[in-house]
């Protein structure tokens, strides 16, 4: 059963028209890539799904709610949809564990005793309990990704948005953070994920979309898409990436 | 010294010869006064400036505001006229000489309506006047906050009013304090145009005490001082405030990364005690 449907997805900034009628659906429980060359509109794609950018006309229907409607509690569906970005956007102003306990705080309105051992937790499982009290500017990038992964996880989203997590990482952390998407991947968390790391998506995604100018090019299993593109543009894409 | 001390006994003094003990006799005489302007220009730069921000802030707020798609016919309304009226205040108030807003202010509103004494009306200029300044300020150092805090934070799901109070505000505030400090200088100075409208700050007593003897440049100097080390102790407490909140806060001083200067000074130790 889709948890996301989108129909007819179309963005312009401007002039230039990013995405041209998108039409797919994302299940549950599913790991799904999406790969593509730079500008080929997979973040903006992305950062439609939780109404981070605003449409230029389609639908997208998150879990039976129409996000694209005017009259949609967009807050309290966006609690639902995790988000991780690619320069992390930890709150600069605060501690790791206050980086954490925030929204719950004040959106799910959690106690902060509560708010504290739940994030206490979730540190643990991403491996940085004893960073909690750490300034966000003293962290490594890796440990940066995985506070930010922590985060998200404490809203207890029912899917998770990856927009190029490991692309700021200096090459030794990429693993840390693979590490972590991988454990949540295997727990059954629907994820969607914008990345140059083909390995990741060969190993981990259940379903490849190649994007390139705006539109969904190709979309098929991992050995599918890697190992018998039907489209030339895919296979162009896919062997210049191997090749590195 | 005899003699000095006889000529200020009298009703009508002897003013010494030369600058330096014409400022001397302008304090012993008339400190006072002093005393009194000081204490009028503090309380109205401080209040003035501590008030301007809090305005300011309102006013950034109100002139950062973006209309949306989701936005209902109402709150396009509010948000518009917000625009318009912050940026209307600015423009004017930015735009015209301190003194003249004073005069029209104390003359056509606080007097007639309100009999206000210049202390407040002094006050109350200052705060409206500092307060387009601030606007401008804090809404530069909102915007200098990376686009990413305020999505991270609507991605979790928290309203934009949650965002701003919680992870905006708080980064652009503390950017934004040595350019308050700033204002807070420049009030000290320009307090003197409240003399204008009566108000007995420094400048208007310095003028006073002048008056019975001539001793204007003396007078003048000796206000020239009292200026002086207001604005450097007020630079300086504001440098050390300003470091204070950048330095890393208390939590994380608990994190112990060995600095070049431990490893020098263990270095430096273990080479001592094996020679």
């Amino acid at each position: 059963m889709a948890i996301i449907r989108v129909r007819n997805l179309k963005k312009s900034f401007g002039d230039l028209e990013v995405l041209k009628d998108i039409n797919v659906d994302f299940n549950r429980g599913e790991v799904v890539c999406i790969i593509g060359a730079s500008g080929s509109g997979k973040s903006t794609l992305l950062r439609c799904l939780n109404l981070l950018e605003e449409p230029t006309s389609g639908n997208i229907v998150f879990d039976g709610n129409e996000l694209t409607s005017t009259n949609t509690n967009l807050d309290q569906l966006r609690t639902k949809i995790g988000m991780v970005f690619q320069s992390f956007n930890l709150f600069n102003n605060k501690s790791v564990l206050d980086n954490l306990t925030l929204a719950p705080i004040h959106v799910l309105k959690n106690s902060k005793e509560l708010a504290e051992q739940k994030a206490l937790k979730l540190l643990d499982r991403v491996g940085l309990k004893d960073f909690a009290n750490y300034t966000v500017k003293t962290i490594s990038g890796g440990q940066k990704q995985r506070v930010s992964i922590a985060r998200s996880l404490m809203m207890e989203p029912s899917i998770m948005l990856f927009d190029e997590p490991t692309s700021a990482l200096d090459p030794e952390m990429v693993g840390e953070v693979l590490e972590v998407m991988k454990s949540l991947a295997s727990q059954g968390m629907t994820m969607i994920v914008v990345t140059h790391e083909m390995e990741f998506a060969k190993d981990v995604s259940d379903r490849v979309l190649f994007m390139d100018q705006g539109i969904i090019l190709e979309a098929g299993s991992p050995e599918e898409i890697f190992t018998n593109p039907k489209k030339t543009r895919t296979k162009e894409f896919l062997s210049r990436v191997l090749r590195n | 010294m005899i003699f000095l001390r006889y000529v200020l006994s009298g009703t009508v003094k002897i003013v010494p010869d030369g600058t330096f003990q014409r400022m001397v006799f302008i304090v012993q005489n008339y400190y006072p006064m002093f005393l009194e302007g000081l204490k009028y220009t503090l309380v109205i730069s401080l209040v003035g400036t501590l008030f301007g921000v809090l305005i300011g802030m309102i006013l950034a707020s109100m002139k950062i505001q973006k209309i949306t798609k989701r936005d209902s016919f109402t709150i396009r309304i509010l948000k518009r006229a917000g625009i318009i009226f912050s940026t209307a205040y600015v423009d004017i108030v930015r735009g015209t000489p301190m003194m003249l807003q004073a005069i029209i202010l104390y003359y056509a509103f606080f007097v007639k309506w309100f009999n206000m004494s210049v202390m407040l009306a002094g006050i109350i200029i200052i705060s409206l006047n500092t307060a387009a300044y601030a606007t401008e300020v804090l809404r530069g150092a909102i915007n200098a906050i990376d686009k990413g805090q305020m999505e991270a934070a609507r991605s979790l799901g928290m309203s934009y009013k949650q965002a701003m109070l919680n992870v905006i505000l708080p980064q652009a505030f503390k950017n934004s304090v040595p350019a308050i400090g700033n204002e807070l200088v420049i009030n000290i100075k320009d307090s003197s145009v409240l003399s204008v409208i009566g108000v007995i700050e420094l400048m208007y007593q310095s003028k006073a005490a002048a008056s019975q003897y001539f001793l204007h440049v003396e007078s003048a100097l000796v206000a020239g001082v009292v200026y002086l080390i207001l604005t450097m102790s007020a630079t300086r407490l504001l440098e050390y405030f300003d470091k204070r909140l950048n330095s890393p806060s208390g939590s994380a001083l608990k994190i112990s990364i060995p600095t070049s200067q431990s490893f020098q000074s263990r270095k430096r130790g273990n080479a001592k005690w094996r020679l």
